[in-house]
């Protein structure tokens, strides 16, 4: 990842400066794109910032692993009435990866003018900034924050939606339902699949105020194959009466999630204000938990420092099977420790527009983690970690550019 | 709330590279604003919206204007469809949208990038110059742009002008 930002940078600076040549006629093909480069360092050398199950934990310190990403897309109109939108993305995938893949992939048709109907692929929209969580220019974070938005690492779905848009006394109304399919790799092996996800958003939105609703539920597939849980399995089997309830808590295919959301912003031009509360819960393979975030900035001309409070609490564990050896029991909590994601966090940064389209951003964060979980962090040596209660800082800095 | 203290600085290496990285991006964005601000200058203009003189779209409200610019609406209230036209970055783009939706140049990018890169809104179509922005607006029948009220046009008609 270190010769990333050199080739990257120039490449970034040209397209800023890029004119496109004259045409005779109105093109029916847009395209655009987007890029981050961004950098994150933690301040304690055993541990690394991650964005759960979205990068890959690097050695690298700072990391440019997290933050760095570069999109483009493409519009195609067909005819006046249907368009189609393909987004591609390349950025650091939980396997350490940067293979591009298709977030976007649909075609649209508007039968009326208030109702569009969308078939192929689309963002998976369970948060109030779903739509924009890879396109970091769009929102004032280098990144939003992950006690939130880490409640869902899936990126897209397949499948259909409807966006019917409505005025009522001023206020526009956006009506959301949609339906899909997804599957994730997941780091050190195996994936994870949401089937038949169905859910429904309402966005309500004035001259400065969006107010946010979604719910969501889907069956859900988590099967872990990695050494660690391999290694976890023989181990429980060996020692452990009540082995095959505990696996079948932490891997499987016959899970069911609901997810939640509530949000808010408010952006008159001299303030930002920015509040989020999400709710996951889940009968097998992972944790339920809510989280919420709240983010109070002020704009001067081009300057827009803020502060965020943000925090992420587990509601109740993935397993509550023990093991009654030791060793193994230790074994299986730090499994459950590490995808616990329980921590609070202050952050303080500023964004910076110094050119039309491009936003420089810089942040500090402090954040402790809770009780037995491994927050926004990864041990370098998982084997013998001590991420309990502790708390740790992190820089970061970045580039944003749209094109 | 939070306990512990600043941590202390990160290891040198990080450290060298955090300067490298920050030193060579402070250096471009100083280039960046030397070269927009040597480029803009105010002048009092005026603008008004433009669509092709036989086309499908003979009337606009501020208000039509307003929603179509903020991408909340692709179509006007008797369901014909909208093909924006915008200007390339400058005075009379910062102008217009400044007059309809009160954002500046760059709210008004955050704003758009949100929608384009959502799917759901086509971005309007930039051209490169008035020159080319007048030609694309008289083949397009369904299109609607912006031009300073002090330039007119045989094919184009004026659906609007911003106070």
């Amino acid at each position: 990842m270190n010769h990333l930002p050199r080739a990257a940078l120039p490449l970034l600076l040209a397209l800023l400066v890029a004119s496109p040549p004259l045409r005779a006629e109105a093109p029916p093909f847009q395209f655009s794109g987007f890029a981050t480069l961004g950098m994150v360092a933690t301040g304690q050398s055993d541990v690394r910032f991650i964005r759960p199950s979205i990068n890959h934990p690097g050695a690298e310190n700072p990391d440019f692993g997290p933050d760095t990403v570069i999109g483009v897309q493409g519009n195609i109109a067909i005819g006046p009435n249907a368009n189609a939108v393909v987004q591609f993305t390349s950025r650091e995938n939980a396997l350490g990866s940067h293979e591009p893949s298709a977030n976007l992939a649909f075609i649209a048709y508007r039968p009326t003018p208030n109702l569009t109907v969308r078939a192929g692929r689309y963002r998976v929209p369970f948060f109030m900034l779903s739509d924009t969580i890879d396109i970091n220019y769009a929102n004032p974070w280098i990144r939003p924050p992950t006690e939130v938005y880490s409640l869902n690492p899936f990126t897209y779905l397949d499948g259909v939606d409807l966006l019917y848009h409505t005025s009522i006394g001023g206020v526009n109304i956006e009506i959301h339902p949609y339906f899909g399919n997804t599957i994730l790799s997941i780091y050190q092996g195996g994936n994870s699949h949401l089937d038949s996800a169905r859910g429904l958003n309402i966005t309500a939105t004035t001259e400065h105020l969006t107010l946010f609703a979604g719910h969501a539920e889907t069956n859900f597939a988590l099967k872990w194959s990695g050494d660690d849980f391999l290694m976890l399995s023989s181990l429980l089997h060996a020692t452990t009466p009540n082995a095959n309830a505990i696996l079948n808590d932490l891997s499987g295919n016959k899970g069911f999630s609901t997810f939640s959301a509530l949000g808010a912003q408010w952006d008159d031009g001299k303030w930002l204000l920015i509040g989020e509360y999400s709710r996951l819960t889940s009968r097998r393979y992972t944790h339920d938990a809510h989280a919420w975030e709240v983010t109070a900035g002020r704009h001067f001309g081009n300057w827009l420092p803020y502060i965020t409070l943000a925090r992420h609490t587990e509601d109740s564990p993935v397993t509550s099977g023990r093991s009654p050896v030791p060793q193994v029991d230790g074994f299986l909590r730090a499994f459950t420790a590490a995808r616990n994601l329980s921590q609070r966090s202050v952050t303080l940064g500023t964004r910076w527009d110094f050119y039309r389209n491009a936003a420089l951003k810089l942040e500090f964060n402090h954040a402790r983690i809770s009780g037995d979980s491994w927050g926004s962090f990864f041990a370098r040596d998982p084997m013998n970690a001590r991420m309990q209660d502790r708390s740790i800082n992190t820089i970061g800095a970045s580039v944003d550019v749209t094109f | 709330m939070l306990r512990s203290k600043l941590a202390p600085a990160t290891p040198r290496p990080a450290r060298r590279a955090a300067t490298r990285f920050f030193g060579t991006v402070l250096f471009a964005a100083a280039f960046l604003c030397s070269h927009q601000a040597a480029s803009a200058e105010e002048t009092a203009i005026h603008i008004h919206l433009v669509a092709a003189a036989d086309g499908a779209i003979s009337a606009l409200t501020q208000e039509e204007a307003t929603q179509i610019f903020l991408g909340r609406r692709t179509s006007l209230g008797n369901g014909t469809p909208v093909t924006l036209i915008d200007l390339p970055p400058g005075e009379e783009r910062n102008l217009l949208y400044l007059t309809l939706t009160g954002k500046n140049p760059v709210q008004v990018k955050a704003y758009w990038s949100r929608l384009v890169f959502s799917g759901r809104v086509r971005p309007p179509l930039e051209a490169a110059n008035q020159t080319e922005a007048r030609e694309w607006l008289a083949k397009n029948p369904n299109a609607i742009g912006y031009l300073p009220a002090s330039v007119t046009d045989p094919k184009l008609k004026t659906l609007l002008t911003l106070p």
